[in-house]
């Protein structure tokens, strides 16, 4: 992967293109990030910017600390990209792990009192689509969704309300009136379908 | 093969969703390090998550890139990992990929990347190699002195390791090579890799809990005519590996506390056992 140039950065750059997740030169691009190039940074904004923030707002909802919490992950990924290994996984996977853990981490903080359980008894499962804006262009994305939309309902709604909710699985099987074991099984079989079914690699 | 206590490989996707709570997750990594199915199913779900991201990708406010841009110029990067920390990290992750290639054998998937599939080129070219086994039996080795960093300081030493490192890479190279990995409830892990064509079994342990200095983790390859001592567990370090030779299916590997020295034969109830089933 080593043997792209200079060119392409700024072509990767100019044309993120649609396909977030099989971007070729992420690791690359976060190999030259790792080295100051602001440039290739710029790049690698451009190609998950979007995912970033979105996730992190899916969790946290609302758009001021969203925003804030989108501007430390991708910063992180600038500070931090020298110990990105590609050999444990892709560039997506990397930051894209950071941000959801960061959200996550950030509402469990702020939530550890009571307001967490008011809005897990409010808010209701259906909510997950609603928030505005979703960038519909990535084929990756609409993938993601059919894939999810192929799972059981039981697998479905507990990876929903655990990656989109931001829910402890403990928190999924309350809301979802099922055994703590239950939810534990569905979320890693449905996870199982949904990877064989997007064919990531194991 | 059962391999994995299925209360804890059963977080794998919890995990992987960040829907474990802090101490739930402290204890899945303490786990993920010594679990190479773990970590190479973790692996795939998290790419799976990531594409959970990419379906909820929004537009960004405007202002946002030229903030981060900005903060770039004003903050430092960390430098890389070096030394003899990325050289052990590395090679323990090509042990795990060894390990996860054995489990995931005939089940490969197609990548979604350029890079991972060179990646993946190269980490099947280092599995076919059996040099570069040794190498990594060797750095392991190392590891089991002093956890990586220990110098091997004699000829003496440095021949015993390297006949070590080859009966280990024996064990880790052979074709029916299998996992077994135990937690002792006390704290610490097992991982055992069992030849039963070479008779061979590599045992090592992590994070066993400290002993006090008059006492000491012994192995023993256990079965219904009694046990037999392998070695001592070196008590400085958090990482141990023994090599068993000798085994046959139906023998347990077996560690237990002893007074400092060793004992001939067992004298209190293993803190843990792990059975050979080949």
């Amino acid at each position: 992967m080593h043997d792209m140039n200079r060119p392409e950065i700024r072509a990767a750059r100019l044309d993120p293109g649609p396909a977030v997740g099989e971007a070729p030169d992420l690791a690359f691009l976060l190999a030259q990030v790792a080295r100051g190039d602001h440039q290739a940074f710029e790049a690698v904004y451009g190609q998950l910017a979007g995912p970033v923030y979105g996730v992190v707002r899916q969790v946290l909802r609302d758009p001021a600390q969203s925003e804030e919490v989108a501007q430390e992950v991708l910063l992180e990924v600038w500070r931090s990209a020298s110990r990105f290994d590609p050999a444990r996984g892709s560039g997506v996977a990397w930051v894209l792990t950071m941000a959801h853990r960061r959200a996550v981490d950030r509402v469990r903080s702020e939530n550890a009192g009571s307001r967490r359980e008011q809005k897990v008894a409010s808010e209701a499962v259906t909510e997950y689509d609603d928030v505005a804006d979703i960038v519909e262009t990535s084929l990756e994305g609409q993938r993601a969704r059919r894939c999810l939309d192929s799972l059981t309902d039981l697998q479905g709604e507990s990876i929903k309300l655990a990656y989109y909710g931001g829910y402890s699985y403990p928190e999924v099987a309350q809301l979802l009136g099922v055994a703590l074991g239950t939810v534990k099984t569905r979320i890693r079989d449905g996870l199982i379908r949904m990877r064989d079914c997007m064919g990531v690699m194991a | 093969m059962k391999a994995l206590p299925d209360n804890m490989h059963v977080l794998t996707g919890s995990y992987a969703l960040d829907a474990l709570d802090a101490q739930e997750r402290a204890e899945f990594e303490r786990h993920l390090q010594h679990c190479p199915s773990c970590q190479a199913e973790v692996r795939g779900l998290r790419e799976t998550a990531a594409r959970l991201a990419i379906a909820r990708a929004a537009r960004p406010p405007a202002q946002m890139e030229q903030r981060v841009l900005a903060a770039t110029y004003r903050t430092r990067q960390l430098p890389p990992l070096t030394g003899a920390r990325l050289r052990w990290g590395l090679r323990r992750t090509r042990v795990a990929q060894l390990f996860a290639g054995w489990l995931a054998a005939g089940q490969s998937r197609p990548d979604s990347s350029q890079a991972s599939r060179s990646d993946r080129g190269r980490g099947n070219s280092w599995l076919r190699s059996p040099r570069l086994i040794g190498a990594v039996a060797a750095a392991s080795v190392v590891a089991a002195v002093g956890l990586g960093i220990t110098q091997v300081s004699t000829q003496h030493q440095l021949d015993s390791a390297q006949a070590r490192s080859a009966a280990i890479a024996k064990v880790l190279d052979a074709p029916d090579a299998r996992i077994e990995d135990a937690s002792a409830p006390a704290g610490g892990a097992v991982t055992v890799v069992v030849s039963a064509l070479q008779h061979e079994a590599l045992v090592t342990t992590r994070g066993m809990s400290p002993l006090s200095s008059s006492r000491v983790y012994q192995v023993w390859v256990m079965n219904s005519s009694g046990a037999r001592s392998v070695g001592l567990l070196a008590s400085t370090s958090h990482i141990g590996q023994l090599l068993a030779s000798g085994v046959r299916s139906g023998d347990q590997i077996g560690i237990t506390v002893e007074p400092s020295g060793g004992s001939p034969r067992p004298t209190t109830t293993p803190v843990v056992t792990v059975p050979l089933t080949t």
